[in-house]
């Protein structure tokens, strides 16, 4: 059996890997799939941890993090198309206002 | 020790994977090593003995999420382009910010982590999940099938035409 605490430090490199892409990137589209990342290593934590105490109600979590990772999907992907209709160009340091 | 290999082996690629996707400049390379990353994790929770998880993690994330990502780019044109290198102190400043953040994560994680497994085999087959989940969970799950109806509505808003809008031409600016 593995332990626990290896799965949590692949988790924490995932996760700061994440938040690297998030602080450096300007691709729109980059530093979403660099939040998807980081919804990942949340997973792994949940299910690491879900078999450490054998609670079965973390696996249930990761199931509704998965539904809300795809929605977050949708509407964030469609928030770039529209941009990119509004100025041609998805990157972030373009769109620094709120309106038009 | 052969699940040990198969560990060390896999994290190894979710890990390098994960790493083209921040450090790479193409977003067609970042979403297919996104991918990779994702089967990666797939097989960890073959591991942790949630196969039913491992399932959803390769037919939602690597099916459906990543293939939207890819459309995305595609429509967009995005494949052949370049970020411009600016803002060297910022960064650097975000390097090295994720660097710290990442050791005191892995640092806290290995200091706190608890080592005893407790006995026995862990039951998180398909069944035993969907019956917690309708027990349970059955308020939040329509909760989520409301949510999911709501992102379908706003896609739909956000990404239709309004007004005339020239469409671009040839290779598009970053």
């Amino acid at each position: 059996m593995i332990p626990t605490h290896w799965f949590l430090i692949l988790s924490a490199i995932l996760f700061a890997l994440g938040v690297c892409g998030v602080l450096t990137r300007k691709n729109g589209i980059t530093i979403f799939m660099c939040i998807e990342l980081m919804v990942n290593a949340v997973n792994l934590t949940f299910v690491a941890y879900a078999r450490q105490f054998h609670q079965i109600h973390g696996l249930l979590f990761v199931f509704f993090v998965m539904a809300i990772a795809a929605a977050e999907a949708a509407v964030g992907l469609a928030i770039f198309i529209s941009l990119f209709h509004h100025r041609h160009t998805i990157d972030v340091d373009e769109a620094n206002l709120m309106r038009w | 020790m052969i699940t040990f290999a198969i560990f060390f082996f896999f994290a190894a690629i979710a890990v390098i994977f994960a790493a083209v996707v921040v450090l790479h400049r193409n977003p067609v390379v970042g979403a297919l090593s996104l991918v990779a990353s994702f089967f990666a994790l797939a097989v960890m929770y073959v591991l942790l003995e949630a196969p039913f998880l491992a399932a959803l993690q390769v037919i939602v994330y690597a099916g459906a999420i990543m293939v939207l990502f890819l459309f995305v780019i595609m429509l967009l044109n995005l494949q052949h382009q370049e970020e411009p290198r600016t803002r060297p102190v910022q960064q650097f400043l975000g390097y090295t910010t994720s660097a710290a953040f990442g050791l005191a994560l892995i640092y806290y994680l290995a200091k706190f982590g608890v080592t005893k497994l407790p006995e026995g085999p862990f039951v998180s087959d398909a069944r035993t999940v969907g019956i917690r989940m309708f027990e349970a969970y059955i308020f939040p799950f329509e909760m989520v099938s409301i949510l999911l109806l709501a992102a379908i509505v706003g896609a739909l808003i956000l990404s239709g035409r309004t007004g005339a809008i020239p469409p671009p031409t040839g290779e598009n600016k970053l």
